[in-house]
C-alpha cells in the first residue's frame, strides 16, 4: 500500500514546561518510530484544530521521545497551550534539511538565538555537544526580550559549565533583578568572540532580529556561506507540494528551512 | 505511434467502447453572449466548451471542442477541496483514499471506474507536466494525485481554431499535442485522424479495430499542411499583443521587482482569485483540520497566492500584504522559480485567466509591460 504523506502518526504528551508566560515545552513520546536530524522541521497537529510547523527542541540522540518548545500565537498554538501530559496530538515528519553538522567539524561555532527561536538551538547545542571534541568551541547568544522571556533558564547554568562552551545572554529590557547585559542580541556580537576566519555562525529568531544579526555577522566580516539563517514560512504540507514557502527559487520546506547566507543574499524581501 | 482514419459517423463507437469501462468526460459547447474586446479583425470564436460526463449528455450536444475547454485540466486530478486523510485512524484511512476515489457517502468504499478526458488540447497537456512535476516528483509523491493520474485515459486533440485570448504560441507550445496523450484527434475531411499512443489505447484500438482504416499520406500532410495554417493565423493574432519571448521572461520578471507595472496593473482587482483558481498550471493548496464527530478530517483545499492570507503566519506576520506584491509573487513563481527549477515557465498560454478576469487583467499586457520597462524605457506607454 503506499503510503498517505498527509497522515499524522499518534504522540503522547508526557511532560509539560511552562518556559514563559507564553512559552511552553512539551515532552512527546511517538506511537511508533520516529526520529530526526537537528534542524529538521515537523508538522505539529492538534486534533480538530489543524497543524503547523516547528522544529523539535530536543536531543536527536534520544529516540524516545521529542521536545516541542512552542509560543502561543495563533490557533493552533493556543488550543495546545490548554493540553496537558495524556493528551494526544498528531506528527509528520520530519521534513527539510537540518544543519550540516559536517560543514562545522574543526570550526569555532557561534550560534545566535533570539526569543523561542532557541528551540531548534537547543537541540543543535545538544547535538554538538555529544561531539563537541569535533569542534574548536561553541559560543551561544541568546537575547530576549525581558529576563522573563528567557527560555530554558534551569539549563543556562549548566551549559556554561561544559567545556569549549560559552554563553552570554542579553535582555532588551533591563529590570532590577537582572545582573547580565542589557541590550538587543546583536550587542553581544564581538570581534573577539570567535576566530572569525574559521567559524560559523547559526542564527534563529524572529524575522527582524534575523536581518540585524546577520548584517552586524557581515560587518564582522563572516563569510556569506559561513552564516547559516533558519527561514521559517507558514509551510502547510512541508513536502514541496503545496506552495507557500517559496523563498525565491527555493521552498523553505524541503531546500531548507536551513540556509546560508550565500544561498539567500540575492533574494529580495526576505527578511519580510 | 500510428494514425487511424476514423468516419465521422464511428466516433460514438469509438467513444461508447471507452465509457464502457472509463468514466468519460467529453466536451460540449455553451454559447456565449460575451465577444471578445477587441480580436484586431480577426472575428474569433467566443463560444465556450466544458466538460460534461459522456453518460450524461446527448449526442448531438457532443462537440469536437475547437480550443481548450473551460475548466483546466487540473480539476480532473486535484479537486477543490477534498479529504486526504482522517487521523487517528491511520489503516482506515490509508484503505479509504489510496488508490480509489474517496466516497464518504455511507461510509462504502466504492472504487469508481477510471477517468478518461476528450478534449484536452496542447496547452493542458504542458500544464499536466508541471502538476505532475508538483505532485509526483520531489520528497514523496501525492498518493490521490499518482492514482488518478496512472488510471486515467487522454484524448486530447488538435486546435483548429483559438480564442482571442489563446497565447501559447508566444511560448512556442503548439496547438496540437505530439506527446502525453493516449489518443490524440485531428479533424479532418469525413471523419478524424486518430493517434494511438499507449498500450493502454492501443488494446482499445484492437478491440474496435474494425471502426478504423490506416491513414493514407493524402491525409497526413493535409493534417501537417492545417496544423502550419493555423500556427501561422495564431502569430498574426499574437503579433498584436507583442508577448515578449520565453527566452526573456524571467529576466524581464526579476528586472522588474521594483516596477510600477504591478501596481497599475492592479489597479482592477477584485481579489476573486478568478485567475488562480481557473489557472492550469497553478498547485497550491492548504491542509485543513476540521472536526468530524470523534476524528478530524484532514481537507486539501486549493489555495491561491493572490488571496491576502497566502502567507500569513500565526503571529499575524505576512510578508504579502499588499496587492501588487502578491501579483509580483506570482510572476516570480511562474516565470522565476519554475524556470529555475524545472526549466521552463509555468503558464501555458491558455488565456483562462484572461477570460475569466472581471477586471481585465491581462498576463499578455503585463509581460509586455514589463518587457517595455527593461528594453524600451523610452517607451512605455501603456496599451
Amino acid at each position: 500500500m503506499k503510503k498517505n504523506i498527509y497522515q499524522p502518526i499518534q504522540a503522547v504528551i508526557e511532560n509539560v514546561i511552562q518556559e514563559t508566560a507564553t512559552i511552553k515545552t512539551y515532552t512527546l513520546k511517538p506511537v511508533s518510530d520516529f526520529s530526526f536530524c537537528t534542524g529538521q522541521f515537523i508538522e505539529l497537529a492538534v486534533p480538530n484544530i489543524g497543524e503547523g510547523p516547528f522544529t523539535p527542541s530536543s536531543d536527536p540522540g534520544v529516540k524516545e521521545h521529542i521536545d516541542m518548545t512552542v509560543m502561543n500565537v495563533g490557533c493552533v498554538t493556543g488550543k495546545l497551550h490548554t493540553m496537558k501530559a495524556g493528551d494526544v496530538v498528531g506528527i509528520r515528519g520530519p521534513y527539510g534539511k537540518g544543519y550540516p553538522l559536517d560543514r562545522f567539524k574543526g570550526r569555532d561555532i557561534l550560534i545566535v538565538g533570539g526569543g523561542v527561536g532557541l528551540a531548534p538551538l537547543r537541540s543543535l547545542l545538544y547535538s554538538l555537544f555529544s561531539t563537541i571534541n569535533d569542534y574548536n568551541k561553541v559560543v551561544l547568544c541568546y537575547g530576549a526580550r525581558t529576563s522573563a522571556d528567557i527560555v530554558y533558564k534551569y539549563l543556562i547554568p549548566e551549559w556554561s559549565k561544559k567545556e569549549k562552551v560559552q554563553v552570554n545572554v542579553s535582555v532588551d529590557v533591563g529590570d532590577p533583578g537582572w545582573k547580565g547585559n542589557v541590550g538587543l542580541v546583536t550587542t553581544l556580537l564581538q570581534p573577539k568572540l570567535v576566530d572569525i576566519a574559521n567559524a560559523v555562525a547559526i542564527v534563529c529568531g524572529p524575522p527582524i532580529m534575523m536581518k540585524f544579526a546577520t548584517l552586524k555577522l557581515l560587518d564582522l566580516r563572516f563569510n556569506p556561506q559561513d552564516i547559516y539563517l533558519s527561514m521559517e514560512k507558514n509551510m502547510s504540507c512541508g513536502l514541496g507540494k503545496c506552495g507557500h514557502c517559496r523563498v525565491g527559487k527555493f521552498y523553505a520546506c524541503k531546500d531548507g528551512p536551513v540556509f546560508t547566507y550565500e544561498e539567500l543574499k540575492d533574494i529580495h524581501d526576505i527578511w519580510d | 505511434m500510428e494514425t487511424y482514419f476514423l468516419r465521422n459517423e464511428d466516433i460514438f463507437k469509438f467513444y461508447d467502447r471507452i465509457a464502457q469501462d472509463h468514466r468519460l468526460y467529453i466536451p460540449v459547447r455553451v454559447k456565449s453572449l460575451l465577444k471578445p474586446k477587441c480580436d484586431y479583425g480577426f472575428n474569433l470564436p467566443s463560444d465556450d466548451y466544458v466538460a460534461k460526463e459522456y453518460s450524461e449528455v446527448n449526442k448531438e450536444d457532443v462537440a469536437f471542442n475547437e480550443y481548450r475547454c473551460v475548466e483546466p485540466a487540473r480539476t480532473f486530478f486535484t479537486y477543490y477541496k477534498e479529504e486526504v486523510c482522517e487521523y487517528f485512524t491511520e489503516e482506515e484511512a490509508s484503505a479509504k483514499n489510496i488508490g480509489g476515489f474517496a466516497t464518504s457517502s455511507g461510509g462504502k468504499k466504492r472504487r469508481e471506474r477510471p477517468l478518461a478526458v476528450a478534449g484536452f488540447k496542447n496547452c493542458d497537456l504542458f500544464s499536466l507536466k508541471i502538476q505532475d512535476y508538483v505532485f509526483l516528483e520531489g520528497v514523496d509523491a501525492d498518493p490521490l494525485y499518482q492514482a488518478r493520474r496512472e488510471n486515467n485515459l487522454i484524448i486530447s486533440s488538435d486546435c483548429p481554431n483559438f480564442k482571442e485570448a489563446c497565447f501559447c504560441r508566444a511560448f512556442e507550445i503548439n496547438p496540437h499535442p505530439i506527446e502525453g496523450f493516449d489518443f490524440n484527434l485531428s479533424s479532418t475531411a469525413n471523419g478524424f485522424l486518430v493517434d494511438v499512443a499507449s498500450d493502454k489505447a492501443r488494446s482499445i484500438y484492437k478491440s474496435i479495430q474494425e471502426i478504423f482504416t490506416p491513414a493514407t499520406f493524402g491525409q497526413l500532410s493535409g493534417r501537417s499542411a492545417k496544423r502550419e495554417s493555423l500556427i501561422k493565423r495564431l502569430e498574426e493574432h499574437l503579433n498584436h499583443h507583442k508577448i515578449p519571448k520565453k527566452e526573456t521572461l524571467q529576466e524581464i520578471v526579476l528586472a522588474g521587482l521594483n516596477s510600477g507595472v504591478w501596481n497599475e496593473q492592479m489597479k482592477t482587482c477584485v481579489e476573486c482569485n478568478g485567475c488562480v483558481f481557473m489557472c492550469d498550471t497553478c498547485h497550491c493548496f492548504l491542509l485543513v483540520d476540521e472536526p468530524a464527530g470523534e476524528r478530524t478530517k484532514r481537507l486539501r483545499v486549493w489555495d491561491g497566492c493572490l488571496m491576502k492570507n497566502f502567507t500569513r503566519v500565526a503571529g499575524g506576520a505576512n510578508p504579502l500584504k499588499l496587492r501588487y506584491q502578491r501579483l509580483r509573487n506570482r510572476y516570480l513563481k511562474k516565470f522565476d522559480f519554475f524556470i529555475s527549477n524545472l526549466g521552463y515557465q509555468a503558464c501555458c498560454g491558455c488565456g483562462r485567466c484572461i477570460d475569466v478576469c472581471p477586471g481585465r487583467i491581462d498576463i499578455r499586457n503585463i509581460l509586455r509591460r514589463l518587457y517595455e520597462e527593461k528594453h524600451l524605457s523610452a517607451n512605455t506607454g501603456s496599451h
